[in-house]
């Protein structure tokens, strides 16, 4: 038995259930939190719950945020995957959804498909950028996509959407801020009536499919993962470690960018004048609670989606929204701090964190 | 009495003990070797020593006092100091400063800096070891970076010193000066712990000698009252029927490798190869002697298309074979890196991962753009099988292998993995190995010479080369300083490794 003895062997190297006992204990800890501020906390997490899955409603905005956290956490998931850390989704996730604005006013047939398209080339093109900085000039890709954010949201929503791109005067859409509204033909077809939720969960979760079998069953795929485990390694096999990381982070722009894309298509259906999603940064969490396994990640935007979603009924028993933001942030915590404490937590039992 | 005595240590890890029940003692003024194949427990037992593990049982002592497991300070108290494999110096800092460090004798305060380079260079004289207190750690060579961690215990207090195969990396002329430091520190009345694998070593610098055997003490005796072969017969189960040295099947062909008045640069800038020109035949080992940092990384580099360089190296008749790691691989250029842990694997890959990188994209790797998961992993279980890769488990992470299974994990790919190599460029290849696995290596070495492959070996260890080499190339300065016989002895290729040789015509 072969088969079975090398299973057995195989050291424990599944995080899913470090991260499965860190989103738990997060909600124990808001849980605590929520009592200690005087609401009780049943109720409290009652609403949560109904908000999230209560019905028709709440389940279509569930999937809704957990389509976008999906796209945007495989955004930082992928780049991780080559080795490095993207905090530019946001800044690739709007140029997504400008692009998704702009060729969503073509009238051509297939203008749906052709806006995701060019949500996704314009993601990915911003992401690339960091990609190309990093191999090129050797720019630290966190410095440069943090930047890069900021260079996104000035160039979009301080000129282009206000300038260029802003809705010409005509007639009843005088007063609406922001760009032109897209095509009929270029919305999301709605999936359950009397809610929102849109083609964008099903393709979403189709993405996240693609992205794992990208990873785990192609030879790209491999070489991505080579190269970020070892870009020497890498390097010395033959494989071009620079275009590879390049085309990661393009990989990973695009997906951010098809993030913004569903969120025009689906529901803005204009780039609107006021337009902050935190969609890009709320994927950092989830790519980390996720641990890198497109499933795992997938689970994770679930979790948060339905977070985001029931946080806004918690403002009936007079909690802040931001509650959400709370949670998640205890739970990127608490998947981070066992990794940093773990050399202290084997010293005090007894054991040693590295075989020899 | 016993500076350090070890009482019936245990330690496990997971279902691995790594030491099962081991005593032993070392006095004062006595050095004590121990001996054992990779993954015997040699590390793990000194680790419980110096209080870095915590043993599952078992006691250690120094000087008759009984210390608390698993406390490294409670061991440096008890004047117990170690050298470790991988130094742990502050590249940046002077030495005097590496050596003080978190010790730092102070005057109102302040470090007092002149009292700290004056005991250091103290330190040094007394026990012959030349350091310069004022240079620059990162600017030393691996030898005199030693040295300075060997400064650093005894001015630490260390009245029992710990080893940890200190000669891996030094010349044959840099070894027997440390093994002379060796026997004045316990001339000095000092308690040494000595581990190696050199069986000549050992028995050149011993009082007495430990032969542990997967986590076991199975033999230890006194220099006078033993020899190499009985040390080879405890060390390996069984007796050890080597089939050393079998004489080449195939004959000598055409030249294979070219390489005409290379030179190149080193990381630094500094000029690492000038005008190196040799010729490598098919089927022929070549043996690269010299001092580590006479250009012998640089070379392996510039012929796995690592590191550009000027003149002209030509594969048959290709000049541009490494003109990029890709390019030399699809030449048939396998290499066996310097640094296998960075350069030869993904650590955080699985095995059967690691086996398939770089012959990744050709079956039974890959089925067009997709990984052949069923081939890879048949192909993966016949490498391990064939190179004895321990555990013979293709998902277990490379991270998790020892040293020496991950040198078979490098060796199985490079040498088996992919199509069968022309040349094979292998650096320092038995490095940390113990007998057992440095005889896989060789052997897989020696197969593909007689296959008509010709290998590039660079090795630091004289006693590989003369095994292995058909011809040994000394290099002096990044230039040939000339050809040797394998039978040459160690004061012929030592002169030449200092360039002190004239080149023969």
């Amino acid at each position: 038995m072969p088969d079975l003895r090398a299973r057995l062997f195989r050291p424990a190297r599944d995080p899913a259930w470090g991260a499965a006992a860190a989103l738990l204990a997060s909600f124990a800890v808001s849980f605590v939190a929520m009592a200690a501020s005087g609401r009780d906390p049943v109720d409290g997490f009652g609403h949560l719950l109904s908000g999230a899955f209560g019905g028709p409603g709440p389940l279509g905005e569930t999937a809704l945020k957990t389509s976008i956290l999906i796209l945007t956490g495989l955004s930082v998931a992928v780049a991780l995957i080559v080795g490095l850390f993207n905090i530019g989704a946001e800044g690739q996730l709007i140029w997504g959804a400008l692009a998704a604005a702009v060729v969503g006013r073509l009238e051509v047939p297939g203008v749906m498909l052709l806006a995701l398209l060019a949500a996704a080339l314009a993601g990915g093109a911003w992401g690339l950028i960091a990609g190309w900085l990093k191999v090129r000039r050797g720019v630290h890709e966190v410095i440069s996509t943090i930047l890069l954010n900021w260079i996104a949201i000035h160039l979009i929503q301080g000129w282009l959407v206000p300038g260029p791109l802003a809705a010409t005067g005509s007639g009843a859409h005088v007063s609406v801020a922001g760009t032109e509204a897209i095509q009929r033909g270029a919305w999301l077809p709605r999936l359950w009536p009397g809610t929102r939720l849109d083609l964008g969960f099903p393709l979403a979760l189709l993405i996240a499919l693609g992205v794992w079998f990208l990873l785990s069953r192609t030879r790209r795929g491999f070489e991505w993962r080579a190269v970020g485990a070892g870009p020497d390694a890498a390097l010395a096999a033959g494989i071009p470690a620079g275009r590879r990381i390049c085309e990661g982070m393009a990989l990973s722009g695009a997906l951010a960018g098809i993030g913004g894309a569903l969120l025009i298509l689906g529901t803005e259906h204009r780039y609107p004048g006021v337009f902050r999603t935190g969609y890009g940064f709320d994927g950092i969490a989830v790519a980390l609670v996720g641990g890198g396994s497109p499933a795992a990640t997938a689970i994770a935007a679930l979790v948060f989606g339905a977070l985001r979603a029931g946080a806004t009924r918690l403002q009936l028993v007079g909690i802040h929204p931001s509650f959400a933001e709370l949670t998640q942030g205890l739970a990127v915590l608490l998947v981070a701090a066992p990794r940093m404490f773990q050399p202290l937590l084997a010293r005090l039992r007894g054991r040693d964190a590295v075989p020899p | 009495m016993n500076a350090l005595e070890l009482t019936g240590i245990r330690k496990r890890f997971g279902a691995v003990a790594a030491v099962d029940g081991v005593s032993c003692a070392v006095a004062e003024g006595e050095v004590l070797a121990l001996v054992g194949e990779n993954g015997a427990g040699k590390s793990s037992l000194i680790s419980v020593a110096c209080g870095l593990y915590r043993p599952d049982s078992g006691s250690v002592r120094a000087f008759g006092r009984e210390l608390p497991p698993g406390d490294p300070r409670a061991a440096i108290e008890a004047r117990i100091g170690a050298v470790h494999q991988h130094f742990m110096l502050v590249g940046p800092l002077t030495v005097w400063e590496n050596v003080v460090l978190g010790r730092e004798p102070r005057r109102r305060g302040f470090i007092d800096a002149a009292r700290a380079r004056r005991e250091v260079a103290e330190g040094a004289e007394r026990c012959g070891l030349a350091v310069d207190p004022q240079a620059r750690v990162e600017t030393l060579g691996v030898a005199a970076q030693q040295r300075v961690e060997i400064v650093k215990q005894l001015w630490r207090g260390a009245r029992v010193l710990i080893l940890d195969e200190p000669t891996a990396l030094l010349s044959p002329q840099e070894s027997a000066a440390l093994l002379r430091t060796v026997r004045a520190l316990a001339e000095e009345g000092r308690a040494v712990v000595f581990v190696s694998h050199k069986l000549r070593e050992v028995l050149d610098v011993a009082d007495r000698i430990a032969v542990l055997r997967r986590g076991r003490l199975v033999q230890i005796s006194r220099r006078s009252e033993t020899d190499a072969d009985k040390i080879a017969g405890a060390l390996i189960e069984g007796p050890a029927t080597a089939p050393e040295a079998s004489a080449r099947q195939g004959e000598r062909g055409p030249v294979l490798l070219t390489v005409r008045e290379l030179s190149c640069a080193s990381d630094r800038g500094r000029p690492a190869l000038r005008g190196l020109s040799f010729e490598l035949q098919r089927g022929e080992i070549l043996g690269v002697a010299g001092v580590d940092g006479n250009g012998q990384s640089e070379l392996a580099e510039v012929l796995t298309g690592l590191r550009r360089a000027d003149g002209t190296a030509s594969l048959g008749n290709d000049v541009s074979f490494h003109r990029s790691p890709a390019a030399a691989r699809r030449a048939g250029v396998a290499h066996l890196p310097e640094d296998r842990q960075r350069r030869g694997l993904c650590l955080p890959l699985s095995v059967e991962e690691n086996l398939a990188l770089g012959h990744h994209a050709l079956p039974p790797y890959a089925r067009g753009p997709l990984i052949d998961r069923a081939g890879r992993r048949e192909k993966a279980r016949e490498l391990i099988e064939g190179f004895d890769v321990r555990p013979a488990d293709p998902l277990a992470r490379a991270a998790a292998l020892s040293g020496g299974n991950q040198q078979k994990l490098v060796a199985a790919r490079e040498l088996a993995g992919g199509p069968p190599p022309r040349l094979i460029v292998a650096v320092h290849p038995t490095r940390g190995l113990d007998p057992f696995a440095a005889r896989r290596v060789h052997q897989a070495l020696r197969a593909a010479r007689d296959r008509g492959a010709g290998v590039l070996l660079i090795s630091l260890d004289l006693d590989e080369l003369r095994a292995l080499a058909d011809r040994i190339l000394v290099l002096f300065e990044g230039r040939s300083a000339g050809e040797a016989e394998p039978e040459a002895g160690d004061d012929r290729l030592g002169r030449m490794m200092l360039g002190q040789e004239p080149a023969r015509a």
